[in-house]
């Protein structure tokens, strides 16, 4: 008995310092470091002081509050539009799923995914410049509006982040959402049609119920990518105008390698990891809930 | 006339020895085998670097390899490497602003305490050749820390032959900007320019450096004890960030952007010059660095049509050009110290120097400015000379929060710009946070 307590501990002696050393211990670092005032430059030189980087974060100083809001505005908007233009697709791409050459144009469909964020970023840059951009070149030569810097104004910048980053995920979503489905009995379709249900019934009382726990899976990933979104803002607006597009991760990134502000760089990453557990520990609890119900069902 | 009194000025205060030829055989060591790695910013000069190198490779036998990086990326490489005693790099190119940080970080080994111990011949260094609004962007704890070779100084570059057909003067004040900038913008007997002038507008560094750039021209100063001529200007750092004279050059750039380019409010440094270069603009204030770059028949539509003048001024108040520019530094984590303060004191002597100029970088030396045959190849010097008389050193903060503190008050500035906020509120923004920044590292009570 007392040897194969042994043996069990020692099975899961690896994963336990594995996930100490690669990840309990620098949580816990930056836990310690938030608690002082530290810069790369003079690290020796660091001082206690408690939790006044926390207090300044959130209560002092406008940035990171706007950051966090930005960050939901951005993950909300750009989720919304995934999932409505996703369903769309996956539709489109369920109902031509026997016609030749529809896998072939379900690959293509998702090629923005297996682009770096980066490359997307710089394509986008080019399209919204408003001199040498294609989207200007379109909006002047067919509507004769005036090109304006897209990137460069608080709103429009904002709605750009979210366009750019609603063009490169919502295949990711429309893929998910298609599975979703694929999984739907053949026989609720055919029970439907000798109802006479119409597309909307099919799609209300049949499919969205059926797909939403696909769905709530969908939220949940992009919530924690859209939670660490950083390298669209990076290459297109680098949190500008002013600090209209702002995101937590691209402050943590300014404060801790461009102004080298490792206290405050600690804190910031401390309250973005509470806020991804908050909010994760939320959908999963509705992914489970949503998943018993269909089980009940 | 001026032009004599600044070529005796010269000729009076640095020593005619200094441009006697150096026999670098015997002065140089033997680095055969050794790879000096030179780090720098992809600025204009980088190729002109490239170029000369070769001739210390033929003395020394070292290799010289030069990588550029943009320019916040190069202060993030380099303060991440030296915070891990990184010695990849031997020579670091440095901006004179970041001076006090890379102090604060132990990154550099002072070249004063390398000559000390080595026993230079000073006539190399030629110390006093530097002009004196450049040469002080080195010195940081009254040491000289580094050697300057690339001083740039702010002219006003317009177009003479837009000008020219408007009859106008090259504008000395802000009225005669703006009133210049409105002309040109949107006037159809000049369909491709997009705008009257460019000015760098990007968050961040690129709008923070500009407000530093043109408050002193505008009549006031951005910290108490800072203005020109101040026996200490880190006396009294309590802002004035949000004085009426900050404000009211805030608000001068509210109007200003009225007649800009569209997308100005991303413009940085390569965006500004490539406007000029590519004749959508009719004036820009730039970096003398690139001035080069507008005589340059590859890639510039403006080739001979235009011309320099001083940094504007606001009415009542005087010209203050703004400098900056890059100083060369040796790594206190090289692996061969000896073979960077080679190069340094080779690349940055008044005899490579001036190859350097005439390769396309920017003259920084007296000896330089006042040479013919740089002045005939780049015909802006005299302007550019006056100007570097004229600048006064302490433009930008060199403390070890430049870096931090020009990006906050960018922020702040490219707000108001945008319509995010007024420019009295931004200012006042800029300024509460530049001094809780201060305050909270012991800059200020």
């Amino acid at each position: 008995m007392q040897s194969e307590k042994i043996q069990k501990i020692l099975f899961i002696l690896p994963t336990c310092l594995f996930l100490l050393v690669i990840s309990i211990f620098p949580f816990l670092y930056s836990v310690y470091l938030s608690l002082f005032q530290a810069k790369l430059t003079k690290m020796h030189k660091k001082f206690f002081i408690g939790w006044e980087n926390y207090q300044v974060l959130l209560f002092e100083d406008d940035t990171f509050p706007t950051a966090i809001k930005n960050t939901f505005m951005i993950a909300f908007s750009s989720i919304t539009i995934e999932i409505i233009l996703g369903f769309i697709m996956a539709k489109i791409f369920f109902e031509i799923r026997h016609i030749k050459f529809s896998n072939a144009l379900r690959t293509v469909t998702i090629m923005p995914i297996m682009l770096t964020p980066l490359c997307v970023g710089l394509v986008f840059l080019y399209i919204l410049n408003p001199t040498l951009g294609i989207f200007s070149y379109i909006l002047d030569t067919v509507f004769g509006i005036e090109p304006f810097a897209y990137l460069g104004e608080p709103i429009p910048a904002k709605i750009s982040i979210i366009v750019i980053n609603s063009w490169q995920w919502t295949p990711f979503m429309m893929i998910l959402l298609l599975a979703g489905l694929m999984t739907v009995p053949n026989e609720q379709y055919e029970a439907a049609k000798i109802d006479g249900a119409n597309w909307f019934h099919v799609m209300t009382k049949i499919e969205i119920p059926s797909i939403l726990s696909f769905v709530l899976l969908g939220v949940v990933l992009r919530l924690i990518e859209c939670i660490r979104l950083f390298d669209i803002i990076y290459i297109t607006t680098k949190g500008g105008p002013g600090i209209a597009t702002e995101v937590m991760a691209f402050f943590t990134y300014r404060t801790e390698f461009r102004s080298f502000q490792i206290g405050t760089g600690s804190a910031s990453a401390v309250i973005i990891l509470i806020i991804s557990l908050i909010v994760t520990t939320i959908a999963v609890t509705l992914l489970r809930r949503v998943e018993r119900n269909e089980g009940l069902n | 006339m001026l032009r004599k009194i600044l070529l005796t000025f010269s000729l009076l205060i640095f020593p005619l020895n200094s441009l006697l030829a150096v026999n670098w055989e015997d002065e140089l060591g033997d680095h055969s085998g050794y790879n000096l790695k030179v780090q720098s910013i992809m600025d204009p000069y980088i190729d002109a670097v490239k170029e000369i190198s070769p001739q210390f490779e033929a003395v020394t036998g070292a290799s010289v390899t030069v990588e550029g990086f943009g320019y916040d990326g190069l202060h993030e490489k380099q303060i991440v490497a030296c915070s891990q005693n990184d010695g990849s790099y031997d020579v670091l190119f440095v901006d004179g602003i970041w001076i006090g940080e890379f102090v604060e970080a132990d990154c550099i080994e002072p070249v004063e305490d390398i000559w000390t111990a080595e026993g230079t011949d000073q006539s190399i260094v030629a110390w006093d050749d530097y002009i004196s609004s450049f040469a002080g962007q080195a010195i940081w704890d009254d040491k000289k820390q580094c050697l300057p070779f690339g001083g740039y100084w702010h002219m006003l570059h317009y177009r003479t032959d837009l000008f020219e057909a408007e009859g106008l003067d090259p504008p000395k004040t802000f009225d005669d900007v703006l009133a210049a900038a409105k002309l040109f913008k949107d006037n159809p007997k000049y369909p491709d320019l997009e705008g009257g002038y460019a000015m760098n507008m990007a968050r961040g560094s690129a709008a923070g450096q500009q407000f530093y750039e043109w408050i002193y021209s505008a009549g006031g100063k951005p910290w108490e004890s800072n203005y020109p001529g101040s026996p200490d200007a880190y006396a009294d750092q309590r802002g004035l960030y949000n004085s009426p004279e900050s404000v009211a050059f805030i608000e001068w750039m509210q109007e200003m952007i009225n007649y800009m380019p569209p997308g100005v409010e991303q413009y940085a440094w390569d965006e500004r010059a490539k406007a000029f270069t590519q004749g959508k603009v009719a004036m820009i204030n730039n970096w003398s660095v690139r001035t080069p770059l507008f005589n340059d028949p590859e890639i510039s539509k403006v080739k001979g049509k235009f011309g320099v003048a001083l940094f504007p001024h606001a009415a009542g108040a005087e010209s203050v050009p703004p400098v900056g520019g890059w100083i060369a530094c040796v790594n206190k984590h090289s692996k061969n110290k000896e073979a960077a303060w080679d190069y340094l004191k080779w690349f940055a002597s008044p005899e490579v120097h001036r190859e350097w100029v005439l390769a396309g970088a920017p003259p920084s030396r007296h000896s330089a400015m006042n040479d013919p045959q740089i002045n005939a190849e780049q015909p802006w010097t005299p302007v550019l000379y006056e100007s570097s008389l004229r600048a006064w050193q302490e433009l930008r903060p060199r403390h070890a929060l430049t870096f931090e503190l020009i990006e906050t008050l960018g922020i702040e500035v490219n707000k108001a710009l945008t319509g995010e906020s007024s420019a009295q509120e931004a200012m006042d923004t800029a300024n509460k946070k530049i001094d809780r920044l201060l305050k909270s590292e012991g800059y200020i009570d």
